[in-house]
C-alpha cells in the first residue's frame, strides 16, 4: 500500500452518512462506525464535517497511553486500542487534537479508525473511501487524485505550538503549506440558546452509548 | 479561556515536529534495582519456606530458577512501565485517591468490586464477546490452577506425603508444616483431582486455545493485525506446555515411564521459554491490566469532582482533574499544545477539534457555507 494514500476533503462532504454505514461492515470493528459525522452549524448550514483518524507520525493518543495499547504500523496506519491492554481511561480520546478516539464504556476499550487495516493492507480501500459519492473521502495514489480535481492534499497541521504531520491528507487550496487551527473566527453561531449544534443527529447509528460522565457521579 | 484580544495566529514557524521520547534500550537503574531485590526477596522466601531447603526437590531447581528470573524480568518491566509519564499518573493518582482519608473503608469495597468484575469475572471482555470471553476464562483459569500448583511444589514450600497411620492417604505438607487435619485417601475423586490438577488446567487451557485458534485463523480483521511474536507466540507456548504436561502423565499411566526422560526434558525447556517470555511478550498484559482498577477509581473520584469546560462550546467535557493531568504529561512527551487563542488546544471538547478541522478547511479556502 507503498502509494496509496488517503485524502479528506470535508468542503466536498454531503452528509449522506454513506461513510458511517460502510464503515460499519468493517471486520476490524464490527458493526460499529469509526467515522465521525458532525453537522457544523446545524441551525445555519447544512455542511457535515467527516472525521477519520489523521494516523499520525507521531500519535498523540499514543504517547498519552499509560498501557502501551496504541501501535502505529510499519506502513504509518495507527491502529486501534489492542483489546487485552486497552484499560480504558479515556486519556486518547480527550488528548488526540483531531477528536477521534471513542470509548465506549460497556466493553471499557477504546475503539478508533485503523483505516480498514483488514482491507489496507492487502491492498483494498477502506470501506468509507470505497463508497463516499463526493469523493470528500478519497483513496488512491497522488496521480489518480491530482488527475481528478485541483487543490493541493497536505499533512501538517498546527496547533498552537504543536505541528503535527500526517499519514492523511487533507485538501487545501494550492499554495497552502498546512494548516494553521484557528478557533476564534469559528465562535459566531454556537451560543445561540436553541442550536442543537451539540446534539448527535447520527446517534441512533451508534450500537453502542457513550458513557456521560454524570452517569459515573456518585457511585464514589 | 477563549482570548479574543488575538485575533489572528502567528505565522506558521517552520519548526521539525519534536520528537516523542522513546523508551531507552540501555538497562533501567530503577528497574535493575527493583528487579533484583524482589528476585533476592523470593530467594529468601524459597530458602526459608522449604526449611532451608530440606523440602526442596533438586530436580525442580531448574523451574524455580526460571521462576524467580521470571519474577526480575516481571519486575524490572513493570517499574520502567511505570516511569512513562502517562503511567506514572495514573500510578500516583491512583494511590492518592485510593489513600483519602475518610474513604479508605469505601474504597477497599470499591477495589474488592472492581478486582472482581475486572480481574477476575471480566465483564468487558463478556461484553465484547461471549466467545472470546469463554475462551479467555478458559486459559484464564487454567494458568492460575498451574500456577497455584507448580509454584509452590518448585519452591519445596508444599509436598505431599503418605499418612503414616494410613498409607492409602495422602496428607499435605505447607512450609514443613504437616496439615493432618486435612488428609485424603488418593483413590478417591478428591485424590484424583488434586493429583491431576495439572491435567485439568492443561485441558482447560488446550479448549481455551482452540477457540482463540479458531478464531485467530478465520476472523478477517485477526488476520489483518496479528503477529506472529504477539499472538501467535502465546498460544504455541500454552500449547507446548500444556500437551507435554500431559504427555507425562500418559507416559507414567499408559507407557509404564517410556520415553519419560525426554518428555521431562521437553516439557521443562517448554515452561523455561514461557516463563521468560513472561515479561517480554504478550502475557504481560496479565500484569498491566491490574491499572484497570485503578482507572475505575480515578473515574469516578473524576466524575464527582469539577468538571472542565469546552473553551468554544462550552460543554463540560472532561473532569478537571483528567485535563490537568492531561495538560501536565504533555509536556513530558515531548508535545506542546499551548495555543494562543484558547490557552492550550486541549481546553476544547473532542467534537469541537473535530469542527475546526473542517471550519479551517473552510477559513484556508476562503469559502462559505451553504
Ligand atoms: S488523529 Fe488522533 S487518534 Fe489518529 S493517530 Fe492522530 S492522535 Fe491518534
Ligand atoms: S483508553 Fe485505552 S487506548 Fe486510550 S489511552 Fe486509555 S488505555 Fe490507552
Amino acid at each position: 500500500m507503498s502509494d496509496m494514500r488517503f485524502f479528506v476533503d470535508p468542503i466536498r462532504c454531503i452528509g449522506c452518512k454513506a461513510c458511517m454505514q460502510a464503515c460499519s461492515e468493517c471486520d476490524t470493528h464490527k458493526g460499529k462506525s469509526m467515522i465521525h459525522l458532525e453537522y457544523i452549524e446545524r441551525g445555519a448550514s447544512t455542511q457535515t464535517a467527516p472525521m477519520v483518524c489523521m494516523h499520525c507520525d507521531l500519535p498523540t493518543c499514543a504517547a498519552v497511553c499509560p498501557a502501551d495499547a496504541i501501535k502505529r504500523t510499519e506502513d504509518g496506519v495507527v491502529q486501534s486500542s489492542q483489546a487485552p491492554r486497552c484499560i480504558g481511561c479515556s486519556n486518547c480520546v480527550n488528548a488526540c487534537p483531531f477528536g477521534v478516539p471513542r470509548y465506549y464504556p460497556e466493553i471499557d476499550q477504546m475503539l478508533k479508525c485503523d483505516m480498514c487495516y483488514d482491507r489496507t493492507s492487502v491492498g483494498k480501500k477502506p470501506m468509507c473511501a470505497s463508497v463516499c459519492p463526493s469523493e470528500a473521502l478519497f483513496y488512491g495514489t497522488l496521480e489518480e487524485f491530482q488527475s481528478r480535481r485541483g487543490g493541493t492534499p497536505q499533512n501538517s497541521f498546527q496547533f498552537g505550538e504543536q505541528t503535527i504531520t500526517t499519514k492523511v491528507f487533507l485538501v487545501l487550496p494550492d499554495g497552502e503549506i498546512g494548516l494553521d487551527m484557528d478557533v476564534i473566527s469559528h465562535m459566531d453561531a454556537r451560543f445561540e440558546p436553541d442550536a442543537f449544534d451539540h446534539l448527535d443527529p447520527f446517534a441512533h447509528l451508534e450500537p453502542l452509548p457513550m458513557e456521560q460522565p454524570q452517569t459515573l457521579r456518585g457511585r464514589l | 479561556m477563549l482570548n479574543p484580544n488575538v485575533p489572528a495566529l502567528p505565522p506558521r514557524r517552520d519548526t521539525e515536529p519534536v520528537l516523542v521520547p522513546v523508551m531507552d534500550v540501555t538497562l533501567d537503574r530503577r528497574g535493575l534495582l527493583y528487579g533484583l531485590a524482589f528476585a533476592t526477596l523470593l530467594t529468601v522466601a524459597v530458602y526459608f519456606g522449604s526449611q532451608r531447603f530440606h523440602g526442596f526437590d533438586g530436580a525442580l531447581a531448574g523451574y524455580c530458577f526460571a521462576t524467580v528470573f521470571a519474577l526480575f524480568g516481571v519486575v524490572y518491566r513493570y517499574v520502567v512501565w511505570l516511569q512513562r509519564p502517562p503511567t506514572r499518573m495514573y500510578w500516583k493518582r491512583g494511590w492518592q485517591l485510593f489513600w483519602q482519608p475518610g474513604h479508605r473503608l469505601q474504597n477497599l469495597g470499591l477495589f474488592l468490586r472492581a478486582g472482581w468484575e475486572k480481574l477476575i469475572e471480566q465483564r468487558f471482555i463478556r461484553k465484547r464477546s461471549r466467545k472470546r470471553w469463554l475462551a479467555h476464562q478458559l486459559i484464564f483459569w487454567g494458568c492460575i490452577i498451574a500456577i497455584a500448583i507448580t509454584f509452590p511444589l518448585t519452591f519445596g514450600w508444599l509436598r505431599f506425603e503418605s499418612d503414616f497411620a494410613k498409607p492409602s492417604d495422602y496428607m499435605i505438607v505447607l512450609m514443613g508444616q504437616r496439615l493432618d487435619f486435612f488428609t485424603f485417601p488418593a483413590r478417591s475423586a478428591l485424590g484424583w483431582l488434586i493429583m491431576h490438577g495439572l491435567n485439568v488446567a492443561a485441558v482447560l487451557c488446550l479448549g481455551g486455545i482452540a477457540l482463540v485458534l479458531g478464531r485467530r485463523i478465520r476472523d478477517e480483521a485477526e488476520l489483518a493485525t496479528q503477529r506472529f511474536d504477539n499472538d501467535i507466540m502465546p498460544l504455541v507456548l500454552l500449547f507446548a506446555v500444556s500437551v507435554t504436561g500431559m504427555m507425562l502423565t500418559a507416559s507414567n499411566m499408559f507407557l509404564e515411564g517410556k520415553f519419560y526422560y525426554w518428555i521431562t526434558t521437553t516439557h521443562a525447556v517448554t515452561v523455561y521459554l514461557w516463563l521468560l517470555y513472561l515479561p517480554f511478550g504478550k502475557f504481560f498484559h496479565i500484569f498491566q491490566r491490574i491499572a484497570n482498577v485503578g482507572v475505575w477509581f480515578y473515574k469516578a473520584a473524576g466524575a464527582n469532582g469539577p468538571q472542565a469546560r469546552c473553551a468554544r462550546c462550552d460543554a463540560e467535557y472532561i473532569s478537571q482533574m483528567q485535563q490537568d493531568d492531561l495538560k501536565t504529561i504533555l509536556p513530558d512527551l515531548g508535545l506542546d499544545y499551548t495555543h494562543s487563542q484558547v490557552g492550550n488546544w486541549q481546553n476544547l471538547c473532542p467534537s469541537c477539534r473535530r469542527k475546526l478541522l473542517t471550519l479551517n478547511q473552510f477559513r484556508a479556502t476562503g469559502k462559505e457555507f451553504m
